[in-house]
């Protein structure tokens, strides 16, 4: 057993909210699989050891932070300081059509909707979701009406900027053939430690457009995760940045729950030195006709350690699916792992599915075409190492956010050793 | 169309029935007295009983495996016997001629050539019978060639210094439980050792045969292919249809020093249990081979049978410029469950593997790819192309594909592709419009599926490879 | 040779053959045109007993046999060959090997002993060189990385090599260049025979001029409109299919 996760189970006996029966079942299960151990295949690659004997404690007072702006996006922020919200809700001028709640709301029917859908589509087994389950009192729910389309997004944003834990919790229920854009991202660099959460059904005909940047670095801990169910005819779109840290880990989950709808996910992943990410994702259809295009890419530098596990499992009943998933990388030094596994588990058989895997340096010939041209070599090895991102950053649905991630990225690469 | 193909594959284990021959037969029970009587009963070197006693106690202190893909009851290691030999090899036969003709007659009726006359003039044969070697052919015609083939039981009492040298360097003792139980208790194998430079003249291969009940079948073979030289083995199995589970844990070391080719082909049909999942043999080896600079080993596999398989033939490419290939057709059906694949260890630079996997999934039956490619810090320059393809046949079977994949080289290239797909309504009325029956037509299908993986088998071998298929294929028309 | 009576089909519980009559004699070639979606290739997928295709009422026979009553393969050899619009790869599977199997399938059902692979071979360098395909066609895997007038071809050898009774081309000219439709039509051309004939279905008038049919006919929802002759064909040609009446318009791609 940890400590730090005797400690959690001390202080989740201490909360009792409107949402304690739930918050008592993960109690339950975290008491019950304890610790897990070395072997535990979730965390095989991914040593848990910089928690395991942590001081858990949460924030007592909330902190000034500085807000990282995306430029002509327009974005709605709602703002956690290490855990806790610090933004007035009643001061923002929220959409119509879409209602934006509190977790710790005094409404009852808001408080009756919230805890409908807490927990009802994040997977049990998430041992750090678990944690969020007992310990998230702060957090947000979000709800848009049927038929509306929100243009404007909304932005979640986590920053830690003290040495303290944080759980918060994020549900949206985007209801029949509405439509929503929201951003979740993390920032800090700081000794600390995050559970961040979030819950996305989208209903029948319903559209997501998402995005998951896991920007916290350095000492700053993370585990995160983002969950969606996916009703009939519904589409999602989400794009997830990670960076590493000392422990960066993020589980997403795609649940096609109702034929015909379409999930496509980009994952870009840019690893500097000593840095550690994790990215766990599984697509679970268990309808038919559904169809998800997954594309994940990393550059992992020097001493740094990227863990990509990407599952896809096909139901027995899910007929027609058509699931794709590709994860490329590459590696900058010798002193760095890569550490791929894509699994397929796949018990139906009128199905189109398949994955692949590369871990590659660059074509010497693709270097020497640049050369030809002029281009220096130090250049062209920046462009081609850098090329393969840029192919899933020019994906980006949100123009504001592309404009402001590439040249983020490339900052960031050119901060990571080139051979 | 779909319900044509999926209809129970029922099939007929032509090998399913049992000789009757009278055997020498240990009780059921495992401690050190019987170690000791098996050493005894091959009249073993002292160092080797020392060898086996380390392994049993370190098999003691280690866990059985649990996260394979399969499911399986628990193996009760007291049940089982762990040595039967056929009476009539006490006196040791010098020649076929005094070999106990009921034995004959079972190689004889699963096809098993043993007399030089009538058989595949290119291939000598070493037939293993529950525990003991029966014979073994065109000894001489090697023996010329510098090259030792012979039951390893043999090999520990004319070559052991050979033996001491490698066994349990490429699959230390401790490796596994399978291999560490097999390290205690193997009762026979083949050993086979090819001199510098020389390339062996016959394809040599070992045949082992199951028969007595209630007993487990650990064989160890290994495999010393000197500096230059090239050998391509073959090993086939089978075993009688019975309704217990009968365990079968071998384990097989290559080992391929500088500039040396070792191919190792497998076909094999054990008892694959009946469409309930009753009785079948339980498949769980240990194969590995170490390849040196500018070595190569090639491991070729046609499973058809066993009703849970966990193997892993894998290669570790020590040696700059070394070469390791894995190609592997799988077919699960009924209610078998395999969980096999290949790790390609990638230490020295340069060096190259390939990893060709098929799965064939049908009735209710789950089939699983695993496989780790590791490219090593100082590999560098290191490439590995694998591709793993499904195939499904019915909607009551699974197919699944779990790749590890690590590296630490920036300049090592890894690639893996992996395809899910079924025997098309398309392709099947196509074969039917241009009139081939659904049975002949999923067979040909299934064939051209597997078509990459049968030509790396040694020719005589790759049509009865063939025909394993579509005898096992057999009985799906609606 | 081919009798079908008020024929009555649907797919995906779709009527798409709505009471199709037609009689067809030993050596005939009729052609059957009409615009999308009004049922020429799933008349092909009836009549050679495709999974997925329902018949609900109606009769069709081949030289007095019930067709509907037979497996795909039972029709196959009972003399009914389809060239498929889309022919799907098999990979793995060489073109000689599917053939040699075909060929003796055939081969069987009318008593004769099964060809020897040389003696097979004799006859498919034969069919290749008369379809104009390379040699090394018959080492590939069945259609695999065809072009599409490669895939074309191929079914044509694959007709001029198991000698069926009734052939159904099914749009056997879509896609060609003018010179791989010479070859085709050269290749149906050299089957003609009294005890032979021919279904040609397709879409433009272009192909009739080289493989010239004893009658043609107009196929409109579910069902033959008008019948004549090889003049009916250069009529639609001129007009389209608009005298037909807005009714039989179809689904125009």
């Amino acid at each position: 057993m940890s400590q730090w996760l005797n400690e959690v189970i001390d202080s989740a006996s201490d909360v009792n909210d409107f949402l304690a029966p739930a918050r008592q079942a993960a109690l339950a299960d975290l008491k019950n699989e304890g610790w897990p151990a070395r072997r535990n295949e979730s965390w095989r690659f991914t040593p848990l050891t910089p928690i395991e004997k942590r001081t858990a404690v949460a924030a007592k007072t909330v902190a000034n932070a500085e807000i990282p702006a995306i430029d002509n996006l327009n974005a709605i922020d709602l703002v956690f300081v290490d855990g806790v919200l610090a933004t007035e809700l009643s001061s923002i001028e929220v959409p119509e059509g879409m209602a934006i709640i509190a977790l710790n709301t005094s409404d009852s029917a808001a408080q009756s909707s919230i805890t409908d859908m807490f927990g009802s589509v994040k997977p049990a087994r998430h041992l750090f979701g678990r944690v969020n389950d007992a310990l998230s009192t702060q957090g947000v729910f979000i709800d848009v009406n049927a038929d509306t389309k929100v243009d404007t997004p909304i932005r979640i944003i986590n920053i830690a900027t003290q040495n303290v834990d944080a759980h918060s919790r994020v549900l949206v229920n985007v209801q029949a053939n509405a439509s929503a854009v929201i951003i979740e991202q993390s920032v800090g660099n700081v000794d600390s430690l995050t559970t961040a959460f979030a819950e996305y059904s989208i209903a029948d005909d319903a559209h997501l457009e998402h995005y998951r940047f896991a920007m916290v670095t350095g000492s700053a801990k993370q585990l995160g995760g983002s969950h969606f169910k996916l009703h009939n005819r519904s589409t999602l779109n989400s794009t997830v940045v990670g960076y590493g840290s000392e422990l960066s880990r993020l589980d997403v989950d795609i649940h096609h729950a109702g034929e015909f709808a379409d999930a496509k996910m980009n994952a870009i992943y840019l690893l500097a030195e000593g840095e550690l990410f994790d990215l766990h994702s599984t697509i679970e259809h268990a309808m038919p006709n559904g169809t998800t295009e997954e594309n994940a890419r990393g550059i992992v530098g020097d001493k740094a350690r990227a863990v990509f596990n990407g599952r896809i499992h096909i139901h027995r009943d899910a007929q027609k699916t058509l699931a794709e998933l590709n994860n490329r990388n590459l590696l900058l030094s010798r002193r760095g792992v890569i550490n791929t596994k894509p699994e397929l588990e796949i018990y139906a058989d009128d199905v189109k599915c398949a994955h692949g895997a590369t871990v590659a340096e660059i074509e010497e010939e693709a270097l020497y075409y640049l050369l030809t041209r002029g281009v220096s070599r130090s250049k062209a090895l920046v462009m081609l190492n850098f090329g393969f991102i840029q192919e899933l950053i020019n994906d980006v649905p949100n123009e504001a956010i592309k404009t402001w991630l590439l040249p983020v990225l490339s900052e960031r690469f050119s901060h990571m050793e080139v051979k | 169309m779909s319900e044509q193909i999926e209809q129970a594959l029922e099939r007929k284990y032509d090998a399913g029935f049992y000789s009757e021959i009278e055997s020498e037969t240990f009780e059921s029970g495992l401690d050190e007295s019987v170690i000791r009587r098996i050493s005894a009963m091959k009249d073993e070197p002292e160092w080797m009983l020392e060898w086996r006693l380390k392994a049993y106690h370190s098999w003691l202190e280690m866990e059985e495996p649990d996260w394979a893909h399969v499911d399986y009851p628990k193996i009760d290691y007291q049940a089982i016997s762990y040595y039967s030999a056929p009476k009539s090899m006490k006196d040791k036969p010098k020649s076929l001629d005094e070999v106990d003709p009921e034995l004959l007659r079972t190689y004889e009726k699963l096809g098993i050539p043993l007399h030089e006359q009538e058989m595949l003039a290119g291939v000598a044969v070493d037939a293993v019978f529950d525990s003991v070697s029966v014979v073994t052919t065109f000894r001489d015609k090697l023996e010329e060639a510098g090259v030792i083939f012979c039951p390893i039981s043999e090999a520990l009492k004319k070559y052991p210094d050979l033996v001491k040298k490698y066994i349990g360097s490429v699959v230390p003792r401790t490796d596994n439980y399978f291999a560490a139980l097999n390290s205690a208790v193997f009762t026979d194998g083949s050993f086979v050792y090819i001199p510098k430079g020389t390339r062996c003249p016959m394809e040599l291969s070992t045949y082992f045969r199951i028969n007595e009940m209630n007993t487990g079948q650990f064989e160890r073979t290994l495999i010393v292919a000197d500096e230059g030289s090239y050998v391509s083995y073959l090993e086939g199995c089978t075993a009688p249809q019975r309704d217990e589970n009968q365990l079968h844990a071998a384990v097989v070391e290559l080992v391929a020093m500088d500039d040396a080719t070792i191919k190792y082909s497998t076909v094999q049909n054990w008892y694959p249990g009946d469409e309930n999942g009753k009785g079948g043999i339980y498949n769980f080896v240990t194969k590995r081979g170490v390849c040196h600079t500018n070595a190569k080993i090639s491991w070729t596999q046609v499973e058809t049978g066993s009703a849970v398989t966990w193997k892993y033939p894998s290669c570790v490419l020590k040696g700059d410029n070394s070469v390791g290939e894995f190609y592997s057709v799988a077919l699960t059906r009924g209610m078998q469950q395999a969980d096999t694949g290949t790790k390609m260890i990638h230490v020295g630079k340069n060096t190259r593997s390939t990893i060709i996997s098929k799965g064939i999934s049908a009735g209710k039956s789950n089939n699983a790819y695993r496989g780790l490619v590791q490219m090593g810090p100082r590999a560098d320059g290191a490439r590995n192309f694998t591709e793993c393809d499904s195939l499904l046949i019915g909607d009551k079977c699974g197919a699944h594909t779990f790749p590890y994949i690590e590296s630490r080289n920036p300049t090592a290239i890894v690639e893996h592709e992996a395809t899910t797909s079924k025997v098309s309504d398309e392709q099947l009325f196509l074969c039917q419009q241009r009139g081939l029956d659904t049975e002949k037509s999923v067979s040909m299908i299934v064939n051209g599926f597997c078509k990459e993986v049968f030509k790396e088998l040694p020719m005589e071998f790759a049509v009865e490879a063939g025909k394993l298929l579509e005898i096992s294929l057999e009985g799906s028309v609606g | 040779m081919l009798s079908i009576k008020n024929l009555h089909a649907s797919v995906e519980e779709k009527n798409i053959i709505k009471g199709l009559n037609l009689d067809i004699k030993p050596g005939e070639v009729h052609a059957i045109m009409g615009p999308n979606g009004a049922g020429k290739s799933t008349l092909g997928y009836v009549l050679s007993g495709r999974d997925g295709y329902e018949v609900s009422e109606g009769e069709a026979t081949l030289n007095g046999k019930d067709l509907l009553d037979l497996e795909v393969e039972e029709r196959a050899r009972e003399g009914l060959f389809l060239a498929f619009q889309y022919p799907v790869e098999i990979p793995g599977v060489s073109n000689m090997e599917f053939m040699k199997e075909s060929v003796n399938a055939m081969r069987e059902e009318r008593g004769e002993e099964p060809l020897t692979a040389a003696e097979f071979l004799k006859k498919a360098k034969a069919a290749c060189k008369q379809v104009q395909l390379p040699l090394d066609f018959l080492k590939r895997g069945v259609n695999e990385g065809f072009s599409g007038g490669e895939k074309k071809r191929n079914e044509i050898m694959q007709m001029i090599l198991l000698e069926p009774k009734l052939c159904i081309l099914d749009e056997s000219d879509s896609g060609l260049d003018v010179d791989a439709l010479q070859v085709v039509a050269d290749g149906v051309n050299s089957q003609r025979s009294s005890e032979r004939s021919f279904i040609v279905v397709t879409h433009y008038q272009r192909l009739l001029d080289y493989i010239k049919p004893d009658f043609v006919h107009i196929l409109a929802d579910g069902k033959i409109v008008k019948s004549g002759d090889a003049s009916l064909a250069l009529e639609v040609e001129k007009n389209g299919y608009a005298f037909l009446g807005k009714e039989y318009q179809g689904e125009e791609a």
